[in-house]
């Protein structure tokens, strides 16, 4: 059926990106190292930012790679190792966690005993929010992802020899049990780690919202390096821009699934207008907080919609490139909304500091870095895949 | 036969593959009033066809907006400006509460509009007068097979060599089709105008039952029509026919003190104002002057109200005898009335009686003013 | 277990030809129904009579009939009215949603299912109105400069729901109908009968199956799913802020709305396989409604139904953590209190059951999966008792508990609307193709133009 059969010839990214990664990762360690000294607290909630951010495209990725072997999904496949290499970054995180476990105090009221002791709402909590089980559940989260990852990307990678069908339906089984398996820890993740920073807040829809918050920021990862490597003839000279299209209606979705998961928080909490809710979305409108909160609907919602909204913007390269960068930093900005006001010398208002910019930098840095790394370990294209062909001969 | 009128040729063909190949062989050849016609969408036809891309999303994108705004504009303008109340302590406009109709309302405009445009504009449909239909080309595309034709109106058009065209691309068939000789449904049928004068005038009963008698029948009324007094209506019940009943002599309203001197003519030196005229003390006489006095007095006390003719005439408050009535004959007076003048004694309490004696004063010293006055009210 | 990943698995089964799909769909239309149908149409029409008379009793005597009470406001009216509405979502979910999504496999049901959505939301929007106690009073609930000079309370979640719900019927029944145009130039091309092919072409607007018609179509119906993709999220999510934008304990959650949705779905979706289990088999569509659509459907509740047990395990959770005594209580209440027998059946039944469909075998299996989704429909149903009785029951002061106790006239209306369901299904059948016919002749073998696919290599 298919007479000019691809052979797919290894090339290795160009050099330069490993000097980008390497250059920002190394800027952003020496300002980070700095702004730890500098002062201290808010370093500490800017890398639980840049550490959640590195969990959502992690995690956000290998959740893309079940889902596409669980909804027998063809067109995403000549793609999925770019994927794979975003999924890369899981097992490092256990490392990336260790500064923050060195700071539960600074980050985390609750892990004071004394304030615990004091307060009744925080002894109600304390079998849940305590450090011990906090850290077992870190790592359990964290044991947990590297796991399936391993298992996937040892599975795929094996299909690129031996092309045994066998290995896709041991992964569309890995999926099945992935999926809940994802459920329950991203939940478990946004709860300990970016709701439980204000102890007394609460809200059961938080595992959805960072849910949303993570697919968004990998499907944006994803479709910034599939254009760019598309551009620069790394990937199947098959695929066209109907592949991309796929993309862009799923970062389109996703946008709207956040809005929605959003305003449905905002909505309810408003409108009952209990004062053990709202309060939390007060501390986000005291001063030039309130700036900051109107930007979120602007910079997460309304201009992705507004560019991703017809038919041909959703597979323009050029407008997917402009929409995936916006979304990867309307991601970074979500979290330094959700976690910055918290910081007891910000609950007035915003003030300007470097210290805000150097970690997302050196996070940017290193997720190049090991995507690079994998590049040139790994086939760019799953060449063994059996839905490869159908992927690549897939039109709208 | 000569008479027929032709409409266009057809060609049949019984592959997908064959009918793109044969649609760009078409297209190629210029012709633009053809089409193809198959039982369902066939992928690649408007490359094939050069059909350019369909416009539709333009209706969807207004008429979603303007039901957007439309929407809001109507919240905006009864929940704020027209009936403006305070629900559960949120503002007026209070736009979380307001996104989901306008969202529905968005949703509704786009979707209707988008439809109607279609068929009616796009299309021209409802259409069963058209030339291909009750054709055996029509049954067959619209059963299995995919067709082409190719219209007569086109510039191009011409029956023979157009026939040849459609031949040398090997269809199963060929055919020519004429315009009906008779209209399939012509208007002006007798049982056609039957059928609507007979709709138009079960429409308008109909619509006449539904807006007179209809609306205003009330399926079970045994909760609303009950054995009870219904105030300002009689009742056999009692002797004197009234539903309404009187207080038992000698009853006395919560928070009223019998008033003494009623009866007498001038009780002045016994009572006196125990209110100065303060400004909120004049407001609240101003009140009560407007709500009781004023459909009879007038609402500066000219006696000029609405009412001047068909009574006796109420008596302007600023004559010289009206001046000179003490703050105490006033407010006697307010209570147990003069002449046609009945008690406002259940009306207005002994504080509000005050408070307009007050007022009364301020509208005769308004009307009476002095130089010394004007000056203080320029000064002010 | 060897699937051959590097094909595609295809949507028609037994290798039907196009005029063989067409034959087989439009047979119902053809022939004279059976005995089989009138005793089917007898049952579902004794079932509505049964709820019309209960209606009328209600509608005589007042809502004092029905079970409800202080402080349980909220009865079956509303519980029947949010199971409704769920049942629903299916439709538009197969419809729109998986069209969006590009699964082919949706072409065989989801005329079905469209049509079952419509029929639901019929039922779900009785409720409301007789909740109301002088429904010939329901002009009110719509914004019309009226002589009292007043407006209806747009920040109302009921005036919401005025909107979502008819905005809702509105849409899906526009959509099913521009469905089922090409399908009725199909049957008027057909026919023989001379009354049926006047109906036919009234009903066709005169479709010529033109490729220049087809383009716009196809555009129209991206649009449409594009609209009644988020529409379909929009009205469960309103119905849920009917319940969560009060401050009742357990019924103030945020998760509500996702919730909802995924439940509703879920109910949808069960109920979608219940009929279409016996539709497939009583009219001959195994190849159309083959065994692999229902493997997805009941993948698709399995998913739903984890979806919906991860909210009950996230509520349940949160209630403890937030520390608010009053939420702590009322999900206590609902596993130990007096309506612990209904919590119980609902997690059994949504929760629990459902996971048999991890197994192949149960979920191509038809007996096992028709007695899951029967579960699942109970399930479903008692969830919306739940939500609605026990937090209602037990608030905040004890002195103002109380219980609830359905009466017959409840029962009763619950089953006129079952029946006024099955009636509107049973007439469907045979009025119209229950299977789209034109979505399904393009999805079948040879149908589409072979060189299109890689037109790169030309």
């Amino acid at each position: 059926m298919h007479n000019n059969e691809f052979k797919y010839q290894r090339k290795d990214l160009p050099s330069s990106i490993s000097k980008i990664g390497m250059t920002l990762l190394v800027v952003g360690i020496v300002l980070g190292v700095a702004a730890f000294f500098v002062d201290h607290t808010r370093a500490v909630y800017n890398y639980l930012i840049a550490f959640t951010f590195m969990i959502s495209i992690g995690v956000g990725a290998l959740f893309l790679i079940s889902l596409e072997y669980i909804v027998g999904a063809d067109w995403s496949v000549p793609i999925r190792r770019v994927v794979e290499f975003f999924a890369a970054i899981i097992p490092l995180l256990a490392l990336l966690v260790i500064p923050l476990l060195l700071n539960v105090g600074e980050l985390f009221h609750w892990s004071h005993a004394d304030a615990v002791a004091e307060d009744k709402f925080l002894t109600g909590k304390a079998p849940y929010l305590n450090v011990t089980f906090f850290i077992i559940r870190v790592f359990v989260l964290i044991g947990l992802w590297s796991l399936f990852y391993f298992f996937f990307i040892r599975n795929s990678k094996k299909q690129d020899t031996t092309k045994d069908q066998k290995l896709t339906t041991i992964n569309i089984r890995l999926s099945a049990i992935f999926i809940p398996v994802f459920a329950i820890t991203l939940t478990i993740a946004a709860v300990d780690w970016l709701m439980s920073i204000e102890p007394h807040w609460f809200s059961t829809i938080i595992g959805v919202y960072f849910f949303a918050g993570t697919v968004i920021a990998a499907l944006a990862a994803v479709t910034l390096a599939t254009v760019l490597l598309k551009e620069n003839g790394y990937l199947h000279p098959a695929m066209t821009n109907d592949h991309l299209y796929s993309l862009g209606a799923l970062l389109f979705a996703f946008v709207n699934f956040w809005g929605y998961i959003a305003f449905s928080q905002y909505m309810l909490i408003w409108y009952a207008d209990l004062p053990e809710e709202t309060f939390w979305f007060m501390q986000k409108w005291e001063g030039s907080w309130a700036i900051f909160s109107i930007g979120l609907i602007i910079i997460k919602f309304l201009v992705p919609y507004i560019v991703l909204v017809s038919q041909p913007a959703k597979m323009d390269p050029k407008k997917l490139k402009f929409i995936s960068v916006w979304l990867l930093f309307a991601h970074l900005y979500d979290l330094f909304w959700f976690v910055m006001p918290e910081m007891e010398e910000l609950s007035g208002g915003y003030s300007f500091s470097w210290i805000d910019l150097v970690f997302p930098i050196a996070a940017v840095g290193l997720i190049i870095l090991v995507f690079n790394m994998k590049a040139k370990k790994d086939n760019l294209i799953p060449i063994g895949d059996p839905k490869l062909q159908r992927g690549l001969d897939f039109h709208l | 036969m000569t008479d027929k009128k032709i409409f266009g040729v057809t060609a049949l063909f019984n592959e997908p593959n064959a009918i793109i190949s044969a649609a760009r062989k078409v297209a190629d050849a210029g012709f633009t009033k053809w089409d193809v016609n198959s039982p369902y969408p066939i992928h690649g036809i408007d490359k094939a066809m050069k059909m350019k891309p369909s416009k539709l999303g333009i209706v969807t994108l207004i008429f979603g907006l303007s039901g957007a705004v439309l929407a809001l504009i109507l919240m905006y303008w009864t929940m704020s400006v027209d009936y403006p109340m305070i629900i559960g302590g949120k503002p007026y406009f209070s736009l979380p509460a307001f996104i989901p109709v306008t969202f529905e309302v968005t949703v509704i405009m786009a979707t209707l509009s988008t439809v109607v445009a279609m068929f009616a504009f796009f299309f021209g449909l409802p259409r069963n007068s058209h030339a291909l239909h009750d054709t055996d080309y029509m049954k067959k595309v619209s059963r299995d097979h995919y067709g082409i034709v190719i219209e007569a109106i086109d510039p191009k058009f011409d029956e023979m060599a157009t026939l040849q065209l459609l031949k040398d691309l090997k269809p199963i068939t060929t055919e020519i089709i004429y315009h009906p000789e008779k209209e399939n449904y012509p208007i002006f049928e007798p049982r056609f105008i039957a059928l609507l004068v007979g709709v138009a005038v079960v429409v308008s009963i109909g619509t006449y039952l539904m807006l007179n008698k209809l609306v205003y029948i009330v399926p079970f009324d045994w909760m609303e029509k009950q054995a009870k007094v219904i105030p300002q209506s009689g009742s056999e019940f009692f002797a004197d026919g009234r539903g309404m009943r009187l207080p038992v002599k000698g009853t006395v309203a919560k928070g009223f003190i019998p008033y003494p001197f009623e009866g007498e003519t001038n009780p002045k030196e016994v009572l006196s104002n125990p209110y100065f005229p303060t400004k909120e003390n004049l407001e609240l006489g101003q009140r009560k002057y407007l709500t009781y006095c004023s459909p009879c007095h007038g609402n500066y006390g000219d006696g000029d109200s609405r009412l001047a003719g068909q009574f006796p005439n109420p008596p302007t408050l600023h004559s010289d005898r009206g001046r000179n009535f003490s703050d105490g004959m006033i407010y006697h007076i307010i209570t147990v009335g003069q002449n046609v003048m009945p008690s406002y004694a259940s009306q207005v309490t002994r504080d509000e009686r005050w408070a307009i004696v007050n007022y009364i004063r301020a509208l005769q010293r308004a009307k009476n003013a002095t130089d010394a006055d004007l000056k203080l009210v320029k000064a002010e | 277990m060897s699937t051959d990943y590097s094909v595609e698995a295809p949507v028609v089964a037994g290798r039907l030809t196009i005029a063989q799909i067409e034959e087989l769909v439009a047979k119902p239309m053809d022939t004279k129904p059976d005995k089989k149908f009138y005793l089917a149409l007898t049952i579902s029409g004794s079932a509505l009579l049964i709820g019309a008379v209960c209606l009328l009793y209600t509608f005589y005597y007042g809502i004092g009939m029905w079970g409800n009470n202080q402080p349980v406001g909220w009865g079956f009216g509303i519980v029947n009215f949010v199971f409704w509405v769920g049942i629903g979502h299916a439709g538009t979910l197969i419809s729109a949603i998986l069209f969006l999504l590009r699964q082919k496999w949706r072409t065989g049901i989801a005329r079905f299912a469209e049509a079952m959505t419509i029929f639901a939301v019929m039922c779900a929007g009785i409720f409301p109105i007789i909740h109301t106690g002088r429904p010939w009073l329901a002009g009110y609930l719509t914004p019309y400069p009226n002589q009292h000079g007043l407006w209806v309370n747009f920040t109302s979640p009921l005036v919401w729901d005025v909107f979502a719900v008819s905005v809702y019927f509105t849409v899906s029944l526009v959509f099913w109908y521009t469905g089922l145009i090409p399908d009725f130039a199909t049957l008027r091309d057909r026919t023989t009968s001379k009354i049926k092919k006047t109906i036919y072409s009234i009903f066709s607007l005169g479709w010529r199956h033109s490729s220049r018609h087809w383009l716009h179509y196809e555009k129209a119906y991206v649009i449409l799913a594009g609209f009644a993709t988020p529409l379909v999220l929009s009205v469960h999510t309103i119905v849920s802020f009917d319940f969560a934008v009060s401050i009742m304990p357990g019924w103030h959650t945020t998760i509500f709305p996702p919730y909802f949705v995924a439940g509703a779905i879920f109910s949808g979706f069960a109920m979608v396989v219940t009929v279409l289990v016996f539709v497939r088999k009583i009219f001959d569509l195994q190849n159309i409604i083959t065994i692999d659509h229902l493997e997805k459907m009941n993948k698709v509740i399995l998913a739903t139904g984890m979806m919906v047990g991860y909210a009950y395990s996230m509520e349940f959770f949160i209630a403890w953590y937030s520390g608010v005594q009053f939420e702590q209580f009322a999900f206590l209440n609902r596993m130990l209190g007096p309506y612990a027998w209904a919590y119980w059946t609902m997690v059994s039944c949504n929760v629990i059951f459902p996971q048999f469909f991890w197994f192949k075998k149960i979920r191509r299996s038809i007996p096992a999966m028709i007695v899951i989704v029967l579960f699942v429909n109970v399930g479903m149903w008692f969830e919306r008792f739940v939500i609605v009785v026990t937090s209602l029951h037990r608030d905040f002061l004890p002195s103002s508990w109380g219980m609830f106790t359905p009466t017959l006239y409840d029962f009763g209306i619950l089953l006129g609307s079952f029946g006024l369901f099955f009636t509107l299904v049973i007439l469907f059948t045979k009025a119209l193709p229950v299977v789209s016919i034109a979505e399904v002749k393009a999805v079948a073998d040879g149908a589409q133009p072979t060189h299109h696919r890689g037109e790169h290599h030309d």
